[in-house]
Formats: structure tokens, sequence, C-alpha cells
């Protein structure tokens, strides 16, 4: 039985929720104290948009997804769509879901590759049913099993930051998860590199047996322990700032995300229930903050006023040392590209949750959470760059992030596909070989040649089949609800 | 595409075979003119006998009857390997092929079995695999397919003659176009621009061109290493022997559904049961016994009547530096070489097939030679190798370190040296709170690492804290139900020997 009794999460938002609620509800059955205490909140994001991997985490945390969209308005995420990465009026499509249906066990963007090779091009979301529901404006949750299409895909969520850090704040303390009396002031660290109290804003003190990171970009707690030790990724990744802001309702928005490819970054919008959320990603060396604000004005007039964050791409060496433990942002910064930011702050607490510490002495539990962790912070690091790798946008921002060598497996990875075709992944990754052939496909990349016995099999595959498969998709796509009609539904 | 690619294969012993079966029968002729080259004078190690699961893919994959395949081969039914005196004298453990009761809340089991331990519950971990109970009743039925039902959680793979089973994939190959050339090989021809393999010369005076060469020589790795001179990667200091005894015996007693690996004074003994007969060897460690003594010792714990002279063995621990260099492919012994105490080389040639044949990508432009291998793809290649390789290697060095006996110098040696950080860092994990490390490629899962590190008694000193499930959740009900489950399903399997019969009696060559 571990010794552990009582953790203090020290954050201001949705993922010292996720993590308090995590917390208690893994150890229901133990008199295991969570007490949150507020951090100092930093410019707070708009809204953000997620991995499928976020219904997984409302499962695990026992929360009702109809609730949720009730009382914070989220809509569902098909999709993501980039809009002028490989140069003006170019558009791709990432969609939550396979692309086509495996035939003659062969992946069927491999036929795409083929097409591809054979010069000629298809785009993989008219053999996808999240990706041709997610064009046409619809949705429905998956169904079935096994290989029907309509089991192929999954989903994410478009999320108020506020309504849903409420909402989880309201599910947390139902847990027994319980709030200080007064956010942060000071941290004590002891000599052992151990942090021994908190010091309140109202002089109390407290002290816990671990203490959990989930304080942002700030690392109020860590930056104590490990003080500055990060790996810097912004040679490869140099956006460092995001303008963003409400916006009123779209009419009847599709379940996607829209990314912008621009002079510095790119900008984004995204729906909501009763509104949408648009924002601008870029570069301080590249655009002055003024002229990207003006950018976002630009971009959307109705803008309400925007609030601008920073941070600068990298993650720290060690996520967890001595009893403290950085979850999130604390740990990792990464632009929202890739959607994946609240997905590794519920890979952190799945994983502090599987090494749940014994005693407060042990040290190993440590070393493989910074492993593992670190294998996944470097492959989401990868999938964002990947975006960049593939695009073709001109200008100084664009060359000067091509013109940095790729970290080694990525360079790997891309070498691989761009020979053969071939997509291998390691072990601790969050996107998959089917998110990699959307991004490859859907970046233009075309590989030098195909695996000769995935070409044997292509030939096997008959023209009727696949015409058949994408009038399957079409049809089923169309047969689903609007988007917005779909979400009213589940709210009441 | 360009023409077909014309493969010369150098070797006619496991390696060279599987290659053979392989490349022609997922390749149609029009794309491979496969040729293999092997001198009965110089003649097989053909000693591996004893497989993984994984071969059954293999044997799917390029279309082998398994019936056929183990009727022709004198072949068993393997479900894991028993470790004799390997932590302890007087110990008993079996590696299966199959999992330990099932996840619950999604923790894995043995988490739960800890827990009860730790509250006073004797039950050996064994109940709780099918596998092992099986194993230990000599009784064998094969999986069900119904996932929810406990037949379903165990795998199997072959014991098998080894020479009778390079003839049988002979027989296989030339009937799908190998062309098969005894000779033996007297130069090799490297390219002047390139140093890549040009041709290779044959005693009667013919010499063979090719694209593709795969080095299935064997440990001289003709091509490989005297050609190319890649290099290797020794692995002595881990795993110190590197000498085998080999001797057939008459088989006594039950026909076991297992292979047995029994701890001696300088390295280990094997027991490999057959249909006709018994495999035995004796692997060990040079330094620590002579070749005459290891030859007595062995051959005085045979279970029945030697039926051949102990044939000596020689190996070095380790892997060929790239398995894949320039137009040179090492599969088999040539490729690397652990030793045989989990079974895994005959795994690793399938490997290296596999993954050889799923990486191939002809040149899409006019064919150059130069493009038919792109140096992306090879790296590739290699990279997966060499993963393969270090996993299994850290595997094998557990059952060595992880041991009490201080009888014998090699167990002191091994008991004490200096092991892989990754192997370090793994067993710190589990003996502190039973936490297997697990990955996502490469051989041996949760329950192998669980069964070998509770075998060689490395026992962990507390379990995953969600175990600790809520007050009321009978944690006791539901270990026992798995329990009755597996004894229910044992009483309805029939004896290995007696399924033998029934599936594949052997047929005489
Ligand atoms: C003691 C021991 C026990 C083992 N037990 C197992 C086991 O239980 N399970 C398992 O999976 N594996 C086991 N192995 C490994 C297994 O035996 C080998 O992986 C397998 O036999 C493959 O050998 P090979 O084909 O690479 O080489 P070999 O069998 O040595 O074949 C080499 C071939 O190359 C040919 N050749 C060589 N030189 C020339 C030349 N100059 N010209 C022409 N031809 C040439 C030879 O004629 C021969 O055909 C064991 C190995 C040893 C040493």
């Amino acid at each position: 039985m571990s010794q552990l009794r009582n953790i203090a999460v020290a954050g201001h938002g949705v993922e010292a929720w996720i993590v308090a609620a995590g917390l208690r509800r893994a150890f229901r059955a133990r008199p295991l104290d969570v007490r949150v205490v507020a951090t100092p909140a930093q410019p707070a994001r708009i809204g953000r948009w997620t991995l499928p991997s976020q219904r997984g985490m409302h499962s695990l945390l026992g929360v009702n997804e109809s609730t949720l969209l009730a009382q914070t308005g989220a809509t569902f995420k098909l999709a993501t769509e980039h809009f002028g990465w490989q140069g003006e009026g170019s558009r791709w499509l990432h969609a939550h879901g396979d692309i086509g249906a495996e035939m003659a066990g062969t992946p069927f963007y491999k036929f795409l590759l083929n097409e591809l090779l054979a010069g000629r091009r298809q785009a993989p979301e008219s053999f996808s049913l999240a990706g041709t529901a997610a064009t046409l404006g619809k949705f429905a949750r998956p169904m079935g099993e096994g290989r029907a299409l309509t089991a192929g895909f999954t989903y994410g969520f478009h999320l108020d930051e506020a309504g849903y850090s409420r909402f989880l704040r309201a599910h947390a303390l139902g847990l027994g998860a319980t709030e200080t009396s007064a956010p942060l002031r000071d941290v004590r660290v002891g000599e052992n590199g151990c942090i021994t109290g908190l010091v309140l804003a109202d002089g109390a003190e407290i002290t816990a047996d671990y203490y959990v990171d989930c304080s942002g970009a700030a690392a109020s707690l860590m930056s104590r322990v490990t003080g500055d030790d990060r790996e810097d990724w912004s040679a490869w990744l140099p956006c460092d700032r995001m303008w963003s802001a409400t916006a009123p309702a779209l009419d009847d928005p599709p379940a996607l995300t829209r990314t912008f490819a621009g002079s510095a970054g790119w900008r984004w919008r995204a729906p909501l229930a009763a509104g949408s959320l648009v924002g601008h990603v870029f570069a301080s060396r590249f655009e002055d903050e003024a002229v990207a604000r003006a950018e976002l004005q630009a971009f959307e007039p109705r803008a309400g006023e925007p609030v601008l964050t920073s941070f600068s791409a990298g993650r720290r060496r060690r996520f967890w040392a001595g009893n403290c433990v950085a979850v999130g942002e604390s740990s990792v910064a990464l632009e929202p590209l890739a959607g994946a930011e609240l997905h590794l702050a519920q890979l952190g607490l799945a994983r502090f949750l599987e090494l749940f510490p014994l005693d407060r002495a042990s040290t190993i539990e440590a070393d493989e959470y910074n492993r593992v962790m670190a294998e996944h912070a470097d492959a989401l690091r990868d999938f964002t760059l990947a975006h960049y790798r593939v695009a073709t946008v001109p200008g100084a921002f664009w060359d000067a992030v091509r013109s940095k060598d790729p970290p080694a497996r990525l360079a790997e990875r891309l070498d691989l596909y761009g020979a053969g075709g071939r997509i291998n992944l390691h072990d601790h990754e969050t996107f998959e070989e089917t998110d990699w052939a959307w991004l490859l496909l859907g970046g233009g990349r075309t590989p030098d040649s195909l695996e000769l016995q995935i070409r044997l099999q292509i030939e096997k595959f008959s023209a009727q089949e696949i015409g058949a498969l994408r009038d399957h998709v079409k049809q089923l796509a169309a047969s689903m609800p609007r988007h917005l009609d779909f979400v009213r539904r589940v709210q009441k | 595409m360009p023409g077909p690619l014309r493969i010369v294969i150098v070797g006619g012993g496991t390696a060279g075979w599987m290659t053979a079966a392989a490349l022609v029968s997922v390749f149609g002729p029009a794309h491979r003119q496969v040729r293999l080259i092997e001198s009965s004078e110089i003649g097989i190690v053909g000693v591996g006998e004893a497989t993984l699961p994984h071969i059954r893919f293999f044997n799917r994959r390029i279309g082998i009857d398994e019936r056929e395949l183990m009727a022709k081969t004198q072949a068993t039914f393997k479900l894991g390997i028993e470790f004799v005196d390997w932590a302890r004298r007087g110990d008993s453990y079996i590696h299966p092929f199959g999992a330990y009761g099932s996840r619950l809340a999604g923790v894995p089991f043995h988490h739960y079995w800890l827990r009860q331990r730790e509250a006073g519950d004797p039950t050996p971990i064994e109940e709780y695999s099918l596998p092992i109970m099986a194993s230990r009743a000599n009784k064998f039925a094969l999986p069900a397919e119904d996932p929810s039902s406990v037949l379903s959680t165990f795998g199997y793979a072959f014991q098998f003659d080894a020479s009778l089973y390079a003839r049988y994939l002979r027989g296989f190959s030339e009937a799908r176009g190998v062309q098969r050339t005894d000779g033996r090989i007297v130069d090799v021809k490297l390219r002047a621009a390139d140093g890549w393999v040009e041709s290779v010369k044959l005693d009667s005076g013919e010499v063979v061109t090719g694209d593709l060469f795969i080095d299935c020589s064997g440990f001289r790795g003709l091509l490989i290493e005297q050609a190319l001179k890649t290099g290797y990667d020794e692995w002595t200091k881990w795993l110190p022997c590197d000498r085998a005894m080999a001797v057939p015996c008459e088989n006594s007693g039950p026909l076991t559904p297992y292979t047995r690996a029994t701890a001696r004074e300088a390295g280990w003994q094997w027991r490999i049961p057959l249909q006709h007969r018994t495999g035995n060897g004796y692997v060990y460690s040079s330094h620590f016994i002579s070749d005459d003594e290891a030859a007595s010792r062995l051959l005085e714990r045979l279970d029945g009547q030697k039926l051949a002279d102990p044939r000596p063995l020689r190996f070095t621990a380790g892997r060929r530096r790239k398995t894949w260099n320039r137009n040179v492919v090492a599969i088999g012994l040539s490729g690397g070489f652990l030793e045989p105490l989990e079974s895994t080389s005959i795994y690793l040639i399938q490997i290296a097939i596999t993954t050889l044949i799923d990486y191939l990508a002809p040149a899409s432009g006019p064919s150059t030679d130069a493009g038919r291998f792109d140096p992306r793809i090879v790296d590739a290649f290699n990279r997966w190798i060499e993963m393969e390789y270090d996993r299994v290697r850290d595997f094998l060095i557990l059952h060595y370190h992880a041991t009490e006996r201080d009888d014998a110098p090699i167990w002191n040696y091994c008991r004490t040296m200096p092991i892989p950080d990754s192997l370090a860092h793994k067993m710190e994990l589990f003996r502190t709170r039973g936490h297997v490390v697990t990955y996502k490629d490469g051989l041996f899962l949760e329950p192998s690492w669980l069964a070998v590190y509770l075998g060689q008694r490395v026992m962990p000193r507390g379990h995953d804290a969600r175990a600790d499930l809520p007050h009321g959740t009978d944690i006791g009900t539901h270990l026992t139900r798995v329990r009755d489950s597996i004894q229910d399903a044992l009483a309805r399997m029939p004896m290995h020997e007696d399924f033998l019969q029934m599936y594949c009696p052997a047929t005489l060559p």
C-alpha cells in the first residue's frame, strides 16, 4: 500500500483540475488528500481544441460527455483543415479516423501513394468517413465494431477555456478534491531538492507528500526544484506568441478546426456552440506583436479583445524530480498546431497514476516517468514540426524553419517515407501511422518509390471496390446530422 | 518497374531455406529470380530445434501448411520453456507463451496477485496461467479464437528436427522456382567502383552474379564479414557462453509440450522433445569447463540412450555491425548469435526476412543497381534489426544475472557482473513495485518478463497502488474464478502425445 497520504496540485486551470480529479478518482478507495493550490493566473487561454484521447480522459475522470457539452458549450472536432500551407489556395485535412479500409492486409493509404506515384492525386478524405463528414459539416459519434466504416473514426473537442475549467473544478471538488484558502506565494525547497512546503498568500503554509506542478509555463514549483533545465526547441519551432480572442458564432460550422498559414506563423478558427474562437500563432522574431494583433483583427474583424500568450517551444529535461512532478504545459511547451497540449497533461496523469510512488524515498519511478514522457514529448514535437517540413510557403519565417535540420528521429522517419513510402513508429507515440499518412499525403510529399510487396497487394485491389468504398463513405456521411444539430441534441 | 531482382542466397541451413521459401512465395517470378548455393560438403549447423509462436505468422504468410510441416519434421508442440535450477538449485519455473489472468480496472493482473500474496495468499502465480498448467500436466489443445474463453490466453510454437525442417523448406522452395546449386564458394568478387559484391565463384569454376546477395553462410559470414569486413559487436562480457555440445537421445517418459533449460556448473543444458527422439545440448563457457568434461557431463545427464556422438559447436555472442551492408544482407548465424536459451535465433531469422521483404522498394526510375537499395531504406532496416537484437539481449542477460547461485564460478561471475543500464533500470522498477517495462515492437511482452523476473526470484517489494481497490471489491473471488476456469479447461485438454497422434503423426521422410 502506498504511504502517500496527501498531494498538493499547484495550478489554476484545466490541467490542475484534471490531475486533481484523476488522482481522487483513481484512489477513491483510500484516504488520499488532494489539495489544489491556485497559482497566479497568467494571461489565460481563450479556448482550445483537443485530440480524441480527451474522450478517454473523460471516462477516466467519470465525466459525462453530454453534461459537458450542455454546461460548457463545447463542440466536436473530427478533423483539422489546413489552408495555404502548400501555397495559396492549397488545403489539406487531417481527420481523426482511418483513410479507407484495409484491403488485402494493406493499409488503404498505400493505394493513394501508389496513385500519387502514377501521377494521380486523390484526396484522402474522400475515402474517410470522418474526413468527408467534417468537410460536409456533418457529425455523428462512431458506431459498431471492427472494420465497419462507422467504427473507424473518433473525435476531439473544441472547448471554451473558462467554461471547461469551471466544469472540471466542480467535478474534481465533487470527487473530494479541495482548494486551499489562498493562492500560492512561495515554495520552500529543502537541501535534498525536495519541496518541503508551500506558503500561501494568506501566510498559511501547507505540506504534502508529493507536489504536482500544473502551473503552466511559469512552472511555479518545478522551476524552483530544477531551475531552467530545459531543452530548447525554438530553432525548429520558432513560434512563441499567440493572440487569441472570442468571436461571434459561425453559421453552421463544421466539426473541424481550421488553420491558415501566414507570413510568420498561422491563424486558426474553432467553433463553439454559441460563439467561436480565433487565434494567431506567430514568431516574435519575425513579426511584431502589434502587427500580429492587427493581423488577427483583419482575419476576424468581429473578434473581441485579444489576449496574448507567450511560450518558448521546448521541454524540461526532468518532468519528475524529487517529490515534484510537472504535468502538462509546465513540462512541455508546444504551439497548439497538433492540439496535443491536454493530451500531454493526460499522459502525465496516467503515467503518474501507473507509477504512483509507494513511498517518498524511491526514485526509480521518476527515472521511468522521465524516460517515457520525454519520448512522448519528442514525438509530439516531431509531429508538430512535420507540418512545417511539408509546408512550401515562401518567406523568411518559413525558410528559417526549413533550413534547420530536423531532429534525428524525424529525419529518419521522413527519409524512410521519402524512399519507399513506409512509416515506422517508435514505442511511445501519440500519433499513429494513419495520422502521419494524413499529414504526409496531405502535405503533398510523394515518396520516390513504394514497397514492392505493397504494390503486389495493391494490384489485387479492384477499381469497383474502390469506387464502392468512396460511394459508401459519401452516403454514410450524407446521412449524418449537421454538426450543430447534433450538439444541440446532446445538450438537451 | 525494372526487371526481376536477381537474388543469390549463400547457404542452405535454416536461414538460407527460410529466406528462399519466403522470397519465392511473396514475390512472383516477374519480380525475382532466386538462386541458392549450399555446400553439402560443409553441411549445416542443424541444431535449432525449438521455436517461438511467431513462426506461425511466418508459415501463414508464406503459405506453409502447419500440419504437414509438423508431420514431416517430427514436430511436437511447445507451450513454453521450463527453467530448472536457475535462481537456486531445486527451483523450476516455466516461461509460458501466454498471459497470467487478465487485466482488471486497467491494471495488469499480477499486481492483484502480488497484493494477495502480501496479504498471505500463498498461491503460486503458475496457477493463473493455462499454458503453464497444461505444460505441467503434459497436455495440449489448440487455442480458441473467442477472446472470452480462457483457451484464447495462450499461443504455441513447435519443436522440430532442424535438418528435416531445412529439407522440407527446400522441397517447398524448389517447387516454387528456387534454383539450387551444390557447390563450395571459393572466391567473392567485389565491384571496383563501389565495393558491392558482383559475383561469387564456385569450386566448379562457375561464376554466379546477382543484384542482392543474402549471406546465410553461418558463423563464418562469407560475404558480410570475410568479403565486406562489416565488423561484429561482441557481447561475451554479458553472455559468457561460447561453446556447445549437442547430442540426440531416445525418448523416455511422457512427451513434454515444452523445452527444458537446466542450469549447470558452467552453463546450461537444453532438452527438446521431438516425436522420434530428444535433442539435447550443453551450452557452456570455455572459461569454466573443458570440452571433454562438458561432453561427459552431458552424456551422464541424458534421459535416454544417446543416438550419436556429441557434436561440438563454437560461437561468440553478439551482432554484426550492419545486417545489411551494400548489397549483402546477413541472415542467420552470419548476422549475429544469441544463445538458444529463449529459442530466439529462428525468430531473428524470420524478422530479418520479413523486414527485408517489407522494406524492399524498387527504384521507380530507370534501373540502376545503386538505386535499387536506397540507403535510407537500408539504414532503417539496420536500425530495426539492431533494436530486435538489443531487446533479446537484455532479456537473456536477466536469466544469468538474477540468480542467487554461488556454487560455481560462472554463476558468481554473472551474479556480480555489471549489466546494461537499460536492463538495470527495468529490474529495479520490477523489484520496487512489480512494474514491467513494455515496448511496442520487438520480442517479449509483459508476461514473459514477469515469468522470468519471478522465476529468477526478483520479488517485488510492492505493487501498483491502483490495485488497492475499494473495500468490498473481493479480489480473492476474482482470482479464484481465474484459477477455476483454468482447471476446467485443463480437465478437458487431451494429453500432448494423444493430440499429436491425432493432429500430425510423423510421416517418414
Ligand atoms: C548450440 C546451438 C543451439 C541452437 N538452438 C536453437 C534453438 O533451439 N532455436 C533456435 O531458434 N535456434 C537455435 N540455434 C540457432 C540455429 O541453429 C541457427 O540460427 C540456424 O540453424 C541457422 O543457421 P544458418 O542457416 O545461419 O547457418 P548454417 O546452418 O551453418 O548454414 C550455413 C550454410 O552455408 C553453407 N556454406 C557455408 N560456407 C559455404 C561456402 N563457402 N560455399 C557454399 N556454401 C557454404 C553451408 O553449406 C550451409 O548450408 C542454435 C544454435 C546453436 C549453435
